[in-house]
């Protein structure tokens, strides 16, 4: 039974959070409202305006848009799997082993992230045009590495070290092999750091222009770099850039609710540590 | 557990097998292998930097340090290395506090409400910081945004936002804070999943009031994960280029011209890429230096968090 | 079950010397204990044991095979870990289990479902088996690494303190259980505790490790007697020895010691006793240490004959009984009394010494040189290994 003070204390919460979701999602709604005005109407009205699907008929329909759709699924889903099998025996090694300099080997791995991409865009443009990569899937998903590696291995290396050394010794006790060990008692352990920069890796990956835009060009062509074009010329077309915009985030929006279940206590273990 | 390796007086039955000893390296080689390649290009780029290479030229010459000189005789440079640290200091700070709080939060209340919004608040990460640019823009607008219809309840009329320099730079926090906070809630909240009940038993038995079990057992273990992402969001704050962009693109004025957008100015713009090279090299210095101090606090608070639960 | 041998075994961790130089005999069925403080490496012996630790020297050996290359999954061990180790997302039934279902021990479902309830019974935990570890108290948690362990047929059973967080009543039936199961089962166990009277209870014998190294072996009345310095005669019993320096004067027809009280110097006779006095005159014995168990020292709170004065410096009850602090010059003396005395502190005591019962050691090398009745005492050791 609640007491007074206690439920006070949970409308205050609820009340705080709402606040919050309210500026947080409150802009989402706007752009879908956008969506479906015309130009004209962008600037003339708030609330009250005649909706069209004009927008969304020139952006999805005309439009090559879900080829665009289909490469930024490829290019930032294929380098967050790449991120994720290679990364995650990586944290795995550096949050177990003491081999010498290896702070300095995980602060290498995260100085990746010390400058924009535009530092290393034109030297990266000139080597892939040389070697072949340019233009194309694979030369993209290996240059996403540099966005979604360090986050994932840093994250989940913070996972690993919060596992007590001894579930490990005592699965070897128990007869199991070291590869039994780290895919069936470890990574379920790991759950919510990896889906967690697993997510936010894809969506940096995702929302990445400046690769895509100088290191390929038609046949590899990510939807942030089309959005671009919604842009650049004299006139704007809001409306459409919000469907756009709006369509290019539904992947990760999806793939946000695929891993929700992870991010909610209950089957929280808690006794990870102990 | 790794065996050190001795000299030879260690009979075979001491010393640890080759596979054994060999496997740290191995499961780490393919994430160096991977990477290691970014390191000519950006030996490249420090070398274009030592030369006047530019698109409008057909070839580039060595001239030695010059850029770099003219670089630090510019005026507006020390003004660009302050907006950049302000900026990304401010937003930060601000997304931590922010990030922290709402996913308490949500950590905390268990309702309907809550569970939903875990997944809804970690959508404005997802809109193209341009597009959540221009659509801030288009709310802040002085004739038809929301938030000025909003700001005129209060008797605020034409609130100048992004076009005065005094308040270019709030606006442009504002953005990044609505995009970005969701960051630190997504990494908060999965570290406070994983914390540990025995300590808070132990806590509720001694009778300790819900703030001192807060900065005394949840913060200490937390803080590991909380390092992480400050860290991170820190990094990406300093060089912050596309919402400012995308907003005044610079302006009004020079008063957010920071580092990112003075480098991306010279060398796109005005295509002096050598010229503009040394800029982001100095804001990868300050990057390097800055991480430094944030990791090393990581490592402490990990190994702090550790004893924690014995 | 097996015979586990170490031999010479050396570890060190960075710069710490975790071990220095092992060697025990463990024979097969034997519940074998190991005992001493915190940090003596009695865990790092486990872990060599186990194989989860490779020794910078020496071998490992289970029934003469040398196991230091095989990894831990392969040595068939159990263990039992101080901090429990329980797999976190599995459930209590689960955890115990899973050696079961590996490759290596594989056994089929009826048969798991038969030692798991079996174990669940002995650990009294039949309730707990679809929890998970995040919903289990301390003490839960320790059973159920005990049960994860019992459920095995392994070659030995390694346990790292596995009653330490159980309370006293638990502790109390769970460790006659234990002694009961392994007499049974017939398996060899290897037991760490800091507890010197579980050391005693199960122990079939004890090694006394501290700093790394081995101190004494042997069973628990042989070093509770003849300890074989005065670091373990320290260790073993509560309360605690009491040792002081003496000097030991001839007299007509014996030898008497004198203490200093203060500035008195107080005279006691030797009672004679043949392996005492042969040892006081073969060694050219004069200044020793000698210890006394707090049960032989008698008082008195009326001055009597043959008891000297002292001060009473604290009462206290430990259980069924009490411990009286006496102050006497630099010393203080601990003996045992009933509960429910009236006893002021500062007050007077008077104390006398069952010196028939005390231990001599060398006030140097602090290390055992003989006791009253020996022989007795060795004889007793000898039968009790032989069970």
């Amino acid at each position: 039974m609640k007491t007074g003070k206690q439920r006070t204390l949970y409308v205050l919460k609820n009340l705080l959070l709402l606040i919050y979701a309210v500026f947080a999602l409150f802009p989402l709604i706007w752009m879908i409202l956008i969506s479906f005005k015309s130009d004209t109407e962008v600037f003339t009205t708030t609330f009250l305006f005649h909706p069209t699907l004009a927008n969304y008929r020139e952006v999805l329909i005309r439009s090559d848009y879900g080829r665009y759709i289909r490469d930024s699924v490829v290019v930032s889903g294929g380098a967050v799997l790449v991120s994720i099998i290679v990364g995650v025996p990586a944290a795995y090694a550096l949050a177990r082993y003491n081999f010498p300099r290896k702070e300095d080997l995980a602060f290498q791995i995260l100085s990746y992230k010390f400058a924009p991409e535009i530092l290393v865009v034109l030297p990266l443009f000139m080597i892939y045009q040389k070697i072949g990569l340019y233009d194309s899937y694979l030369g993209l998903i290996w240059v996403y590495q540099l966005i979604s590696l360090p986050l994932l291995i840093w994250v989940v290396r913070g996972y690993f070290e919060d596992i007590s050394v001894e579930i490990e010794y005592a699965a070897q006790v128990d007869g199991y092999s070291w590869y039994q060990i780290f895919f069936k008692m470890l990574v379920p352990l790991i759950k919510p750091g990896l889906v967690s920069s697993a997510l936010l890796a894809f969506i940096f990956a995702w929302n990445s222009f400046t690769f895509p835009l100088i290191l390929s060009s038609n046949k590899v062509y990510p939807v942030t770099v089309a959005i671009m074009k919604y842009l650049g010329t004299d006139s704007a077309h809001y409306g459409q850039l919000a469907v756009a915009s709006t369509v290019s985030a539904l992947p990760a929006m999806i793939f946000a609710l695929c891993i929700q279940k992870h991010l909610v206590r209950g089957l929280s273990f808690g006794a990870v540590k102990g | 557990m790794a065996a050190k390796k001795k000299s030879n007086e260690k009979s075979d039955l001491n010393k640890v097998p080759f596979s054994t000893r060999v496997r740290p390296y191995m499961i780490v080689a393919p994430s160096l292998i991977i990477t290691i390649g970014i390191m000519v290009p950006f030996a490249m780029a420090i070398w274009y930097s030592l030369t006047n290479y530019s698109f409008k030229l057909p070839n580039h010459k060595f001239i030695g340090i010059q850029n770099w000189v003219n670089m630090l005789g510019d005026a507006s440079f020390w003004g660009a290395v302050k907006i950049s640290v302000l900026y990304g200091t401010i937003s930060t700070v601000i997304e931590m506090l922010l990030g922290l709080g709402v996913a308490i939060l949500l950590n905390n209340l268990n309702n309907g409400l809550s569970k939903v919004l875990r997944v809804l608040l970690v959508f404005p990460l997802m809109i193209a910081p341009v597009t959540a640019t221009i659509v801030w823009q288009l709310m802040l607008n002085s004739s038809v945004g929301i938030v000025e219809k909003l700001l005129n309840i209060f008797g605020v009329y034409n609130f100048p936002w992004a076009a005065a320099p005094g308040t270019a730079m709030m606006t442009v926090i504002l953005i990044d804070v609505w995009i970005n906070t969701a960051f630190i809630i997504l990494l908060v909240l999965a570290g406070l999943q994983s914390l540990p009940k025995s300590p808070f038993e132990s806590a509720k038995i001694d009778g300790g009031s819900a703030w001192f079990n807060f900065i005394n057992l949840t913060l200490p273990m937390l803080k590991p994960s909380l390092y992480i992402a400050l860290l991170f969001r820190f990094m990406a704050a300093l060089q912050e280029y596309a919402i400012i962009f995308a907003l005044t693109k610079g302006g009004p004025g020079d008063s957010l011209m920071s580092l990112s957008l003075t480098a991306y100015q010279k060398g796109f713009k005005f295509q002096k890429f050598g010229a503009a090279i040394p800029y982001i090299l100095v804001l990868w210095l300050i990057i390097n230096i800055a991480a430094k101090r944030i990791v090393n606090r990581q490592r402490a608070a990990q190994k702090q968090a550790a004893g924690l639960e014995e | 079950m097996a015979e586990i041998k170490l031999e010479h075994v050396k570890k060190a961790f960075g710069k710490v010397q975790a071990l220095s130089d092992i060697t025990l005999d463990v024979k097969d069925k034997e519940f074998f204990v190991l005992f001493g403080p915190a940090g003596a490496g009695k865990t790092t012996i486990l872990n060599t044991i186990a194989g989860i630790t490779m020794p910078d020297e020496g071998t490992v050996k289970f029934d003469g095979k040398v196991m230091n290359l095989i990894d831990p999954a392969h040595r068939n061990v159990a263990m039992v870990f101080e901090n429990y180790a329980l797999y976190p997302q599995m459930t209590v039934y689960d955890n115990m289990a899973s050696a079961l279902r590996s490759k290596l021990y594989k056994t089929s479902e009826e048969e798991i479902k038969e030692r798991i309830a079996w174990a669940a019974k002995v650990m009294k935990m039949e309730n707990l088996l679809e929890r998970l570890p995040s919903q289990l108290s301390n003490g839960q948690k320790q059973r159920v690494a005990m049960g994860r362990a019992l459920v095995r047929t392994p070659n030995v059973f390694l346990m790292d303190e596995p009653l330490a967080h159980l309370d006293a009543k638990l502790r109390n039936s769970m460790r006659t259980e234990l002694k009961e199961m392994q007499a049974n089962l017939g398996s060899t166990c290897i037991y760490v505790t800091h507890d010197f009277m579980e050391a005693m209870a199960l122990g079939d014998r004890i090694a006394i490790i501290n700093e790394g190294n081995i101190v004494q072996i042997g069973t628990g009345d042989e070093i509770y007697y003849m300890p074989c310095n005065e670091f373990t005669a320290s260790l073993m019993g509560d309360p605690q020895i009491n040792i002081f320096k003496a000097r030991i004067i001839e007299e007509a027809g014996g030898y008497s010691i004198l203490f200093a009280v203060g500035e008195d110097a107080v005279n006691l006779p030797l009672p004679k006793d043949a392996g005492i006095y042969k040892a006081i005159k073969e060694n050219g014995l004069e200044y020793v240490d000698l210890g006394i168990r707090p049960q032989n020292v008698k008082y008195a709170f009326e001055p009597t004959e043959g008891y000297f004065k002292a001060s009473v410096y604290s009462y206290e009850s430990i259980g069924n009984k009490s411990v009286i602090v006496a102050e006497c010059g630099d010393y203080q003396l601990r003996m045992i009394a009933p509960n429910g005395l009236n006893v002021a502190i500062d007050s007077d005591v008077y104390i006398r010494f069952e010196l028939d019962r005390s231990i001599l050691f060398d006030e140097n090398t602090k290390k055992y040189i003989v006791r009253y009745d020996e022989e007795n005492f060795k004889a007793l050791a000898n039968n009790s290994e032989g069970k």
